[in-house]
């Protein structure tokens, strides 16, 4: 199950993301919780501390591959266990959380 | 297209929270082609609403089957009833309605999660629901 929360800015959908996480992990589920945002503010509202918000995701992360007939794609540049594994952050519950980058130029992303 | 998030989204087999970017330029067909479920959070007046209203039709063009709303900051019996007007008139599906709570901005405060400040507030409350709703039973097979 994969579950995107949108709203505009100021609409609480950070709250209720991390929320939402903490809950379901409570249940037993192993989380996965992204921020779409550079900022970690997904981070603080489930509940880590400033301090332990090292860093977003590198955009080494991703190069950009042009395929056969010329097209450009991001590929991941790491199998997504050690992405996760290098740049997520352990909150309560057994929650991980990715902390997202920006991609300048990436069209339409 | 593809993006960075999209591809973890997709790759990983957790189950998996995406905050996205408040902008819904940012909804992109690379960002959510492996997303099942889409909540559209809505405050009860107009501008956060009518920007609700534009991301439906958009996730909709891109392909996400499951779009719920989830009402937030509700304040009077009025607030609710704004927005479950405005939902059922751009077709779209209420599954929640938060009270504006205090716990909230009380965390906030003291740099705390909302559900380590009170696992009895009602946006913990209100939201269980929407795990129940979203992933009935419990977390086994909730891939």
């Amino acid at each position: 199950m994969k579950i995107a929360i949108s709203g505009k800015g100021g609409s609480g959908k950070t709250t209720i993301s991390a929320t939402l996480t903490r809950i379901l992990a409570r249940r037993g589920i192993p989380v996965l919780a992204i921020d779409g945002d550079p900022n970690p503010n997904l981070s603080l509202a489930l509940g880590l501390s400033d301090s332990a918000n090292t860093a977003a995701m590198p955009r080494s992360v991703v190069e950009r591959r042009e395929d056969e007939s010329g097209k450009t794609s991001l590929v991941l540049t790491d199998s997504i266990e050690n992405i996760i594994g290098r740049y997520g952050l352990k909150a309560a519950d057994g929650v991980t959380v990715l902390t997202g980058c920006r991609v300048e130029h990436s069209g339409a992303g | 297209m593809r993006s960075v998030i999209g591809e973890i989204v997709g790759g990983t087999n957790e189950v998996t929270v995406l905050d996205m970017e408040a902008s819904i330029e940012h909804l992109s067909r690379g960002t959510i082609r492996h997303v099942d479920v889409l909540l559209v959070v809505l405050e009860p007046y107009y501008r956060s609403m009518e920007t609700a209203g534009r991301t439906v039709p958009l996730a909709r063009d891109l392909g996400i089957g499951r779009i719920f709303g989830i009402a937030n900051k509700l304040r009077t019996p009025q607030d609710e009833e704004a927005v479950r007007t405005y939902c059922a008139n751009h077709d779209l599906e209420l599954i929640a309605g938060i009270p504006f709570d205090e716990s909230v901005v009380e965390a906030d405060r003291t740099a705390r999660a909302v559900i380590d400040y009170d696992a009895n507030s009602a946006i913990v409350t209100e939201l269980s629901k929407v795990a129940d709703f979203l992933m009935p039973g419990d977390g086994n097979g909730g891939k």
